[in-house]
């Protein structure tokens, strides 16, 4: 482990603790939500398009009526309801309304239109067979580059354009003309689906005599969730609670509200009874919010000697069938333009954005978001330019990066960077796969080799200010609660629901660090709207760790001022004079535990005579400044020339995420994020075909990484702590899977161009590697 | 109009189905329909059995069938009738230390949301106890019939590498066969 720290006995910040959630799910033990069916409730099943494209005409629903065990089927007419609407307000911005049951019109392959509920799932599939759907077809919206050449989607919209937007430096067009070289490429990044091992499930619950709905799902943000159910079926925020227990990963499709939720919510209302709906592979596969699929034009001016001095890009977003609710059609093409420049010195910048509606499932976050998106173009085009000045990509970079003395370095693109490692991760990351050594041309076996290293800022933390430096609107509002019991127990209780990420060890970690007690001793409750805190945004965009752990230092930091009071009261000392040590109020008069000054301020009447509040519960807000992890992800690759085989054969990631909190959960993050960034560069692919029909159905045909796709992946932290977070804490769990698509095409891209092949899209299928000049296979 | 092929499906008589899980008698009543892993999340309450794909890719929902891994959505529940099933409940009682694998996929961050967890470490179990002496290659050959979105698989690597060894066990062979090479 390279520049972390030593955690020692009095720190618990920085420690390789293993992780307190994990002993319920290695025994079998979590709490999932199919796990935990309200009682009595309704199993729901939907009747889903199989159109891209459709007027409905009719549904009936009579013979499902009549089918075993069938209690109700619900259509669009039985459920009125507020749609859901994109909440994010960036100016141009069109913001489509989306139904939780399609009424008039279907826009996507899996689009619900009708729901039944009945005692089991076999049993709702088994009648959802039975609906009549009668369908007009209409004609499927399937390239973006054509789609406001179509009708709209929505008969409101003057066209399926919902965005236009363009920017530039003053210097643009000047930086180009004086430019030595101009490199250009287009290049795109393929249709993703987050895939979670768990799909999206939820149950509802109505009270009638409460009026009160308590809902149980797999979200990513559950006062999210809350605000958008009560909108959508015109209920006080207060009467809707949302409980999350173990969500089995998210990675972005989770954040928003789907529409199945509310109609989950509505038909449990409208029938009295609870309802649960637990999402098969298929529906998640074909109807759930799919990620990335962006087309970016760049043009680079570069001077004779190298020097980059103006990047241009034109960036089309495929939105899908509605800019969705709390993730928007801009979450691709809009925020790859703002992180065009990277982690280079680009003095001039320039964009334009489009996102279009298409007649596929809609765009939701899938992390790194469009960052991944621009970053894979971006590299692509350095390594072009690179092959085209004859220079080494690698030397090219170091030329270009951000170096020590730029920092604090504000983007044209309007982002400052406050710290960071740019070189040094770069030199480190490439020295790990020994880069210098991987020759071009063929190997002995005929294979071909190539090196991709992908240096990366991460926007990261995000609050609003963070969110500001991307122009983007963003209600960040996060609070948390520390409380200590008579025991000396801890309690966190945040906002933001666990998908995997740990916090149940590492936000520990952090309340410990302050009372420098034990962080067995501290528990993180979170999931239930009812009693967590506020967090508007829930758990995404990598600001957890920033967010809820600064919020927790700063609560932290009231209670020990509160256990000081106490403890200066029982050992005769000026509250000022305490200190903690050990889990231990210190004095020069002598100490005290924590356990002891806990019991006195709840039971001590002396106490409660000296101190008229010896409460021992703080809350704490926090809307942190920005900041940007960085880091770098090198690969060597090996292709096949014969079958277009690509093996990722070494990998290596340096991170510097600031102050590590739990080293061993930052390497899982980046493990797991680089894994998925291999999958988005090689198998993953959720297109559709010309008819606007998804591909990809299932595990058998979206193929996700296995253990032997990839290489043991060699990992080091380098820590630039932020210099305006609490605790210097940055995030960092969307990282590897910025800068792994791109590392991985522009490895293969270095191995196959002797061979005359260019690299231009993600996923890089095997028949484009294929030598053109062997003939056909034997 | 209604393709004809889609009949409603009679509503069959539930079957009883008498097996043994995680060494006590259990009985099920279930359609004949029922997958294994339904039956068992269901009938049993044993949810630790997860069910992620329910076309047999993934692995989340594999359990030890009469000393085989399988995968409990691909097996009927009226299949299972007699059988000795073991699921991830059983690899350690609530209030026993975790089991020598359960351990070391702590111990190694070999697992984040949990959720295809309890199949890899079924298939863990079978493995080592059929095995010892395993070396990275073959174990991942083995993990790449599981699917995992979370950790990338290093950290499971690694775990059943560190189990391998530190679970004392009777009965594994100390020869392994090296399986076959696949892509």
């Amino acid at each position: 482990m390279v520049g972390v720290r030593d955690a020692d006995a009095s720190s618990s910040l920085g420690a390789r603790l293993p992780r307190f959630e994990d002993g319920p799910l290695v025994r079998g033990r979590g709490r999932f939500t199919a796990d935990v069916p309200p009682a009595r409730c309704l199993h729901a099943g939907f009747v889903r398009s199989p159109h891209p494209h459709a007027l409905v005409d009719g549904v009936d629903v009579a013979r499902a009526m009549s089918a075993p065990g069938v209690v109700s089927v619900l259509t669009a007419a039985d459920l009125p309801h507020i749609p859901l609407v994109d909440a994010v307000a960036v100016p141009g911005l069109v913001r489509t309304p989306q139904p939780a049951l399609a009424g008039e019109r279907v826009r996507f392959v899996g689009e619900a239109v009708a729901m039944v509920l009945a005692g089991s799932r076999a049993l709702a599939e088994d009648a959802a067979d039975l609906v009549e759907v009668r369908y007009a077809v209409l004609p499927p919206v399937v390239d973006p580059r054509t789609a406001t050449a179509l009708p709209p989607l929505d008969p409101t919209l003057s066209s399926n354009e919902v965005y236009r937007g363009e920017r530039a430096t003053p210097g643009l067009e000047a930086a180009f003309a004086a430019a030595d070289h101009v490199v250009e490429g287009t290049f795109s990044t393929g249709r993703l689906t987050a895939a979670p091992m768990e799909g999206r499930a939820c149950s509802a619950t109505f009270d009638p005599v409460a009026g009160a709905l308590t809902v149980r799902s797999s979200t990513q943000s559950p006062h999210l969730l809350q605000r958008k159910i009560a909108t959508c079926l015109g209920m006080d925020l207060a009467a809707v609670r949302v409980l999350v227990d173990d969500v089995g990963g998210g990675f972005g499709q989770k954040i928003p509200a789907s529409p199945e939720e509310v109609a989950v919510a509505l038909a449990a209302r409208a029938v009295g009874r609870p309802v649960l709906w637990v999402e098969d592979r298929r529906e998640n596969t074909v109807a759930g919010p799919q990620g990335k699929d962006q087309r970016v034009e760049l043009a680079l001016a570069l001077d004779a000697d190298g020097t980059f001095r103006a990047l241009r890009c034109d960036v089309l977003g495929d939105a899908g069938a509605y800019s969705f609710n709390s993730a928007s059609a801009l979450i691709e093409a809009y925020l790859a333009a703002g992180l065009l420049p990277g982690a280079y010195r680009i003095p001039e910048t320039g964009w334009r954005v489009r996102s279009v509606l298409t007649t596929k499932a809609p765009i939701a976050p899938y992390r790194g978001v469009g960052w991944t998106g621009g970053h894979t173009a971006r590299e692509l085009l350095i390594d072009r330019a690179a092959r085209l000045l004859g220079r080494d990509p690698l030397d090219l970079r170091r030329q270009n990066l951000i170096r020590p003395g730029d920092l604090p370095y504000t983007t044209p693109t309007g982002m400052t960077y406050d710290s960071g490692s740019h070189l040094a991760t770069i030199e480190r990351a490439a020295k790990l796969v020994d880069a210098a050594n991987v020759l071009p041309g063929p190997t002995a076996d005929g294979h071909y080799r190539g090196v991709g290293i992908s240096p990366y800022v991460e926007p990261s933390g995000w609050g609003s200010a963070g969110a500001a430096e991307s122009s983007w609107s963003f209600a960040s509002h996060d609070s948390v609660r520390v409380e200590m019991a008579a025991s000396g127990a801890v309690t966190a209780v945040v906002g933001t629901p666990s998908q995997g990420q740990g916090h149940a060890t590492s936000l520990a970690q952090v309340v410990a660090s302050v009372l420098t007690c034990d962080p067995r001793r501290v528990r993180v409750v979170t999931g239930d709207t009812a009693g967590t805190p506020l967090s508007t945004a829930g758990t995404r965009a990598s600001r957890v760790a920033t967010v809820i752990g600064g919020a927790l230092l700063h609560a932290t930091e009231r209670l020990a001022e509160k256990l000081a009071l106490v403890a200066g009261h029982l050992l005769g000392a000026d509250p000022g004079e305490i200190s903690f040590r050990d889990g231990r109020a210190v004095a020069p008069s002598g100490s005290v535990g924590l356990a002891e000054i806990a019991t006195a301020a709840v039971a001590d009447p002396a106490v409660r005579a000296a101190l008229p509040e010896p409460d021992l519960t703080a809350t704490a807000f926090y809307d942190p400044p920005a900041t940007y992890s960085n880091g770098c992800v090198a690969v060597v690759v090996d292709v096949d020339p014969g079958t277009g085989r690509v093996d990722v054969v070494d990998a290596a990631v340096v991170e510097d995420c600031g102050t590590v909190i739990n080293p061993m959960i930052v390497d899982g993050q980046t493990l797991g994020a680089f894994a998925q960034g291999v999958g988005a560069a090689l198998y993953e692919d959720a297109d559709h075909a010309a008819d606007g029909v998804p591909r990809a159905t299932s595990f058998a045909d979206y193929l996700l990484p296995t253990a032997r796709c990839l290489p043991r992946v060699a990992l080091e932290h380098l820590e630039s702590p932020a210099p305006h977070t609490r605790g210097g804490i940055k995030g960092m769990g969307e990282s590897a899977m910025i800068a792994t698509p791109g590392a991985v095409a522009c490895a293969v891209a270095a191995a196959v161009a002797p061979l005359g092949i260019t690299v231009t899209h993600t996923p890089i299928r095997p028949h484009e590697l294929v030598d053109p000049h062997r003939g056909p296979a034997r | 109009m209604l393709p004809d092929h889609r009949l409603v499906r009679p509503a069959a008589d539930p079957v009883i189905v008498a097996l043994t899980v995680n060494g006590e008698p259990a009985r099920m009543t279930v359609e004949t329909r029922t997958s294994l892993a339904d039956a068992l999340r269901d009938e049993l309450g044993l949810t630790g059995t997860h069910v992620a794909c329910e076309q047999g890719v993934c692995g989340a929902c594999t359990v030890e069938v009469d000393g085989e891994a399988v995968r409990a959505c691909l097996l009927l529940a009226v299949q299972a009738e007699g059988a000795e099933v073991r699921t991830v409940e059983g690899l350690a009682a609530p209030d026993e230390p975790l089991h020598p694998i359960q351990q070391a996929f702590t111990d190694h961050h070999a697992l984040q949301c949990g959720f295809c967890t309890p199949g890899l470490l079924m298939t863990a179990h079978r493995l080592l106890t059929e095995r010892r002496g395993l070396d990275e290659h073959e174990v991942r050959t083995v993990v790449s019939g599981h699917l995992c979105r979370c950790t990338g698989y290093q950290g499971i690597v690694d775990a059943i590498l560190h189990a391998d060894r530190a679970w004392e066990r009777p009965d594994a062979p100390a020869a392994p066969t090296p399986p076959e090479e696949g892509p």
